[in-house]
């Protein structure tokens, strides 16, 4: 009895220390800042100040006295109502890529390419695509005889989100093509043969076979999109840092300015408890929506 | 199942890969000519292409000093990420008491972005003293939830036969882990190899919070740095940004499979 208790006892030590790096660097790094990070946002507080209660106040500041915010905010709204722009546009190309036509493949990869390359070069690159001088947009229109002098893309009030927008799409599409073409590949051939010999015609069979089915991959491709609106950092600082004006400013840089260029620790911490809450909101939604399966992992439980 | 032409899929399939690559065929060209756009008469193949830039890029700036300190963050993110989640990944795959409670704190954590903790991450890290290092800037991605349940499924489809047999045959539980458990997931472990390095290798909003001195700068910084120094050499900042894109591709393009395998098991990064 005491032989199969310690070697219990021995089991759940390995367990313990096998769960004990990972456990540690998420609780140092996902659950610590979070709690930390409310408490910070009731709190004024800098790095060579003792920290003071603070109650509501940088709330109030936030919703009644920073204009900014709010067009930091209705920002991050447009750029993730922009999303499903993307997510249509993939599922015409994982459509296309499903057929089986020759070199499929190869038009997949090319499609792919460009997810997982560098955000800081993607930006970069397309900045100069929109410059106003010497940008390839500007030279084609230009050549076409749309227009007869450059447009300042990227320093037009109107303009540089929409601009940002279209390069976040072009790096992020193939992602939502591959995750969409996932879900295609799961329909089983033999309903769309049934259906067929039913007499459904390709519109019936696209819209009570393959979008009922592929329902939790367009939401997973949702709950990408809102994710991305909260966490795309890395182009806007690159194209535009969030400029002109706050233009093309979304939270996540707006919360790097305040926190790591003001030094406003504590503000930019109610940013990100306000930011937080928003984007976990919505993702809840979106997960509802779609029958709870969106983003789910495989646990195997 | 040639019931209609093709033709029309390759025509329109082929404009939309046209327009994915020419940003990184232009981008390719200049670095190669610097030549801008009004050169007359304009090509679309490169004249006269030298490696001048290339040179420059690497002269001019720290490049070797970026690309050292970059590969060397991705080796640490790479390694840990395999050892402490293919741990973690084993562990979930025995009966413990609070099992569920574990798996609900990993999915929970899935859904803090990284980006949302910045604040109090920088604070922690400072705490630590690993500002302006390599591990202060791999720490907080040394392990991935996604990939502990690629692991955990993986080395749930070892066949328990095979692991009863092993253990009648007096192997210990380590043994068992790296002679059977380990070589039947090698797909489980490209998936890490792959995401990790990938993940690691295009970070950039971590190292510009963490990172002050400019010799322990990776690529992305010091691309993003290059960008706001000087505005003329068009020629040398493009040839700066196919150094850096070029170990990224050949990676993913070697290992696509696994790297979408990775990205289709969880929703997202984050």
């Amino acid at each position: 009895m005491s032989i199969i208790k310690r070697k219990r006892t021995r089991e759940l030590l390995l367990i313990g220390f096998f769960l004990a790096p990972s456990l540690i660097i998420f609780i140092l790094y996902r659950i610590i800042p979070l709690i930390w990070n409310g408490i910070l946002s009731f709190e004024f507080w800098s790095p060579y100040k003792p920290a003071e209660f603070a109650g509501l106040y940088h709330y109030q500041e936030m919703l009644f006295y920073d204009d900014v915010f709010w067009e930091v905010l209705l920002n991050t709204v447009i750029f993730m109502l922009s999303s499903p722009l993307g997510i249509l546009l993939a599922l015409g190309i994982a459509l296309l890529v499903n057929a089986p036509i020759r070199g499929r493949n190869l038009y997949r990869t090319i499609v792919f390419m460009s997810y997982p390359v560098m955000t800081v070069a993607v930006g970069i690159i397309w900045q100069w695509l929109y410059n106003e001088k010497v940008g390839l947009i500007n030279y084609i229109l230009m050549s076409l005889g749309f227009i007869d002098q450059g447009i300042p893309f990227l320093e037009s009030f109107n303009l540089a989100l929409p601009c940002v927008i279209v390069a976040s799409i072009w790096q992020v599409v193939g992602f939502y093509m591959i995750v969409l073409l996932t879900g295609l590949q799961n329909i089983p051939p033999s309903l769309y043969e049934s259906a067929a010999i039913d007499g459904a015609n390709s519109w019936q069979r696209f819209k009570r076979i393959t979008l009922p089915l592929i329902r939790p991959s367009i939401f997973i491709c949702i709950v990408i999109g809102i994710i991305n609106s909260f966490t795309n950092f890395d182009l806007v600082f690159v194209m535009t840092q969030g400029g002109p004006g706050h233009a093309t400013d979304l939270l996540i840089t707006y919360i790097y300015d305040e926190a790591f260029k003001l030094s406003k620790f504590d503000y930019a911490a109610a940013l990100t408890v306000v930011n937080f809450v928003f984007f976990l909101g919505l993702a809840l939604l979106a997960n509802k929506l779609s029958g709870g399966e969106a983003g789910a992992v495989e646990t195997g439980d | 199942m040639h019931r209609y032409p093709h033709w029309p899929f390759h025509v329109t399939l082929s404009t939309i890969c046209a327009l994915m690559l020419v940003p990184f065929i232009w981008v390719l060209k200049t670095s190669l000519t610097g030549e801008n756009i009004f050169t007359y008469p304009p090509s679309v193949l490169p004249q006269d292409p030298h490696l001048f830039y290339y040179v420059d890029v690497w002269y001019t700036i720290p490049f070797f000093r970026y690309l050292v300190n970059s590969f060397l963050v991705s080796l640490i993110v790479v390694v840990a990420n395999i050892v402490f989640n293919a741990m973690a990944g084993y562990a979930l795959t025995r009966e413990f008491i609070g099992k569920k409670a574990i798996i609900i704190l990993f999915l929970s954590c899935m859904m803090i972005p990284f980006q949302v903790t910045i604040i109090p991450a920088y604070l922690i890290t400072k705490e630590l003293g690993l500002l302006n290092t390599h591990l202060g800037m791999a720490l907080p991605v040394m392990s991935t939830i996604v990939c502990i349940f690629v692991f955990k499924a993986s080395f749930d489809a070892v066949p328990r036969s095979l692991i009863d047999a092993a253990r009648i045959d007096g192997l210990p539980d380590w043994k068992i882990i790296f002679k059977v458990m380990v070589p039947l997931s090698q797909s489980a472990i490209a998936t890490n190899i792959i995401l990790a390095f990938i993940w690691s290798w295009n970070n950039f909003l971590w190292p510009l919070v963490i990172i002050r001195d400019q010799h322990m700068q990776t690529l992305p910084l010091g691309l993003s740095r290059f960008l706001t120094v000087v505005e003329d050499t068009t020629g040398a900042l493009y040839a700066f940004c196919i150094m850096v894109l070029i170990p990224g591709l050949v990676i993913f393009l070697l290992a696509q499979r696994q790297f979408i395998a990775g990205l289709t098991t969880g929703a997202a990064k984050g």
